[in-house]
């Protein structure tokens, strides 16, 4: 098939058949990762700059790693010392990275709407969203659903509980829209205050206890929790929360028996997550850091004109 | 003074339509109205059944003078809410420096003159600098021209200072106009608290924020005897609230916007959370949309304002997240909603949209201005001609006003302001009119 997408701002509008191709694509990709020389020549001649304006180690790694896989000559740009911490503006930026003849900008940003805005101004450049605020994090639930694919191949009718801060979570948002168009029933817990009021609008159901939201679930997916979300007052404490809502052995007895233990990164050992979880043999959180590399590889492929 | 003589109009005397098409102007105020009127040496506008209203009057605008002229200043907002068919325009005090003292309003009346376009009437603050702690000489800045008070771009710091606001202001002087927002509730707020909120994971701020201050306001105009006006009304909650206390026989009054009427939260979505439908309060849900209308027909809501809020396209073109509040609209607000209505609501009178946009915002004026708003003899000669079928494009580029973000650009809309008067002077008329 076609490939029709060319920046990624999020993974509304992608197709069941769009995401089957794409998983074929990382799966390729991985087996590069496996080769003892890691590096094809996909991208060779292309420039990716990483425009980082909040810290993230492991997104732009994972994304430099696949950057350089693909032999892209790679630019890493961070906010602090770059002209936007003196005032340029973002439309500013984007015509600065046009001139410089950037090809592809990986950007992450804390506002909401950056990414699609970035991509609105450049006239020839694409733009990969590492993360907008707390609205769309599109690599990271294409590498969700490449791990749970590769465990359970077809992905119709298994079932999601995403359980945390969904609130402030655009890891929740994309996981949302990427597992159910790939037939997930997917459900929400954590606490209310941590939770978008209209919650239905997402096309989710909504379980206030993580034991009920678990049941039957193949995948069992822990959100971070931030502790400056205490200070807000959102949550009681750290303790409370690990109690009703952090995953520990107990909780995933609930699931399906041998359902996957699923975290985006970095994990809070003792609050959403116990250790014995984190660490046991249901988890795929490092499968999942592995993933990332092998997904973003392909959407580099796919959208950096690889495949075209 | 020049006399113009309006033929074969159909006219809005802002309260309904009458029988008579001709009207004369001479000496800035409205001679006569009539049938087969003629006059020598006046020049003659001939409407070919085309409408004519009072001059449209917009309670509620921004003009960033003083302090911030490079987004607009009181001249080219004058002449943007001309070619928008307004004549009146209330000026909202949140500048740099705020209007909080007398000689500053007489700086917005006179800078908002010397355009020689749409009438300035200047709003001042309720309290010093905006501080919301004192407020402010009241009798002084009322003796100077203000016709409201409000600390609006903020809701008044605290129910003390309210109270003292209305108890103050009592039925003598101009009425109170209250932005209404439970700042707890807002923090870091960008859009309403729903289904926007929930697909874009952008900070909500619910209906309550809005109803909560409502009624607060409600509750101490009921304590003091005062008058408030509740400005850019958004959620269906408020409407109630206010609803109930005029029911009660409280002397409540308020406004929405043009852009609350015709638009709601699902075109932030639709927008890919673009900057141009930021504004505060924000496109709420389409129910809340929908009792807006409610409210207009049921003479909940007195006024349609504009909110007219310009800011230069290099602050405003950002990410959503980092967008001011506010859009600019004076000079597409009128054809806005006659195009939404038409669409959307044939069932409404446009007698009655034109009611709330002429002779009801002028009654909530200081009495000196009620003539403001309606055609009869001896009134003001501030008309508006409208061309119910000319259909047009939004081109921010072809503004009067500095601003240039409007979420209507590009769109075409039919129903036009042709031609505005005021005094008698004809300040603006469009191009094609020619």
């Amino acid at each position: 098939m076609g490939w029709r997408h060319r920046s990624v701002i999020d993974l509304d509008g992608w197709t069941r058949d769009e995401f089957l191709f794409f998983l074929d694509q990382s799966r390729q990709m991985e087996n590069v990762m496996d080769r003892p020389v890691k590096k094809v020549p996909a991208l060779r001649g292309k420039m990716c700059v990483n425009l980082f304006f909040e810290n993230s180690t492991r997104t732009r790694v994972s994304f430099e790693l696949a950057e350089k896989m693909l032999s892209a000559d790679v630019v890493n740009w961070s906010a602090s010392g770059s002209s936007t911490a003196k005032g340029e503006t973002m439309r500013d930026t984007a015509w600065t990275l046009e001139s410089m003849g950037a090809d592809i900008v990986v950007m992450r940003h804390g506002a909401v709407g950056a990414a699609q805005y970035l991509a609105s101004k450049l006239k020839r450049g694409i733009v990969l969203n590492a993360g907008d605020g707390t609205h769309a994090h599109p690599t990271q639930a294409l590498l969700d659903v490449y791990t749970a694919w590769k465990h359970y191949g077809d992905l119709e009718g298994r079932k999601i509980a995403l359980i945390g801060d969904v609130l402030h979570s655009r890891v929740a948002r994309s996981d949302v829209i990427a597992f159910r168009t790939m037939g997930c029933e997917v459900v929400l817990s954590g606490p209310p205050t941590l939770m978008p009021r209209e919650v239905e609008d997402l096309g989710v159901a909504y379980e206030r206890e993580p034991r009920d939201a678990v049941k039957g679930a193949d995948m069992v997916y822990l959100l971070r929790i931030q502790r400056e979300r205490q200070q807000e007052g959102l949550f009681p404490s750290v303790d409370e929360y690990h109690r009703w809502w952090g995953a520990d052995e107990e909780l995933m007895k609930r699931a399906k028996p041998g359902a996957l233990a699923m975290h985006p990164g970095p994990i809070n050992r003792g609050v959403e997550i116990a250790s014995e979880v984190a660490d046991g043999h249901q988890s795929v959180i490092l499968e999942q850091v592995r993933s990332g590399v092998a997904t973003r590889m392909a959407l580099l492929y796919l959208c950096g004109g690889g495949a075209r | 003074m020049m006399k113009f003589l309006f033929k074969n109009f159909k006219i809005f005397n802002g309260k309904e339509f009458i029988k008579e098409e001709c009207l004369l102007t001479e000496e800035g105020k409205i001679s006569r109205v009539g049938s087969a009127l003629e006059c020598e040496g006046a020049e003659t506008v001939e409407g070919n059944g085309r409408l004519l209203t009072p001059g449209f009057i917009d309670l509620h605008a921004h003009f960033r003078d003083p302090g911030g002229e490079w987004n607009e200043d009181l001249q080219s907002g004058a002449r943007a809410g001309a070619a928008g068919g307004f004549t009146t325009l209330v000026a909202m005090p949140n500048t740099k420096p705020a209007i909080s003292e007398p000689a500053l309003i007489e700086y917005v009346i006179s800078h908002g003159a010397a355009a020689r376009a749409a009438r300035i009437l200047p709003a001042g603050c309720v309290s010093k600098g905006r501080g919301g702690k004192e407020i402010c000489e009241m009798e002084k800045m009322s003796e100077a021209g203000a016709v409201f008070f409000t600390d609006d771009g903020s809701p008044i710091a605290t129910s003390h200072l309210m109270r003292l606001a209305l108890l103050y202001t009592g039925k003598k002087l101009p009425r109170v106009m209250e932005h209404p927002e439970e700042i707890s509730l807002f923090q870091g707020g960008q859009v309403h608290e729903g289904r926007v909120s929930a697909m874009s994971g952008l900070k909500g701020i619910p209906g309550a924020s809005e109803e909560i201050d409502v009624a607060r306001g409600i509750a101490l105009v009921r304590d003091t005897g005062g008058r408030i006006h509740f400005t850019h009304l958004s959620s269906a909650g408020a409407v109630e609230l206010i609803r109930n206390a005029k029911r009660a026989g409280l002397d409540v009054s308020c406004d929405t916007t043009f852009h609350h009427l015709t638009l709601n939260e699902n075109a932030v979505i639709a927008s890919g959370y673009n900057s141009r439908f930021k504004v505060n309060p924000p496109l709420r849900s389409a129910n809340d949309q929908k009792a807006l209308w409610e409210g207009l027909l049921d003479g909940t809501i007195d006024a349609i304002v504009t909110d007219h809020a310009p800011w230069h396209l290099d602050d405003k073109d950002e990410p959503f997240q980092e967008a001011p509040f506010g859009i600019a609209s004076l000079e597409c607000a009128v054809a806005v909603l006659l195009d939404y209505r038409a669409r959307n609501y044939p069932e409404v009178p446009l007698e009655l949209l034109f009611r709330k946009m002429t002779s009801s915002p002028a009654a909530l004026l200081p009495e000196k201005w009620h003539g403001l708003g309606r055609i009869e003899e001896g009134a003001p000669a501030d008309l508006t001609v409208v061309d119910e079928d000319r259909t047009r494009i939004v081109d921010c580029s072809a503004w009067k006003s500095k601003a240039r973000c409007c979420p209507w650009e590009g769109t075409a809309l039919t129903g036009w302001p042709v031609a505005t008067f005021v005094g008698g002077e004809r300040i603006w008329q469009d191009e094609e009119e020619l």
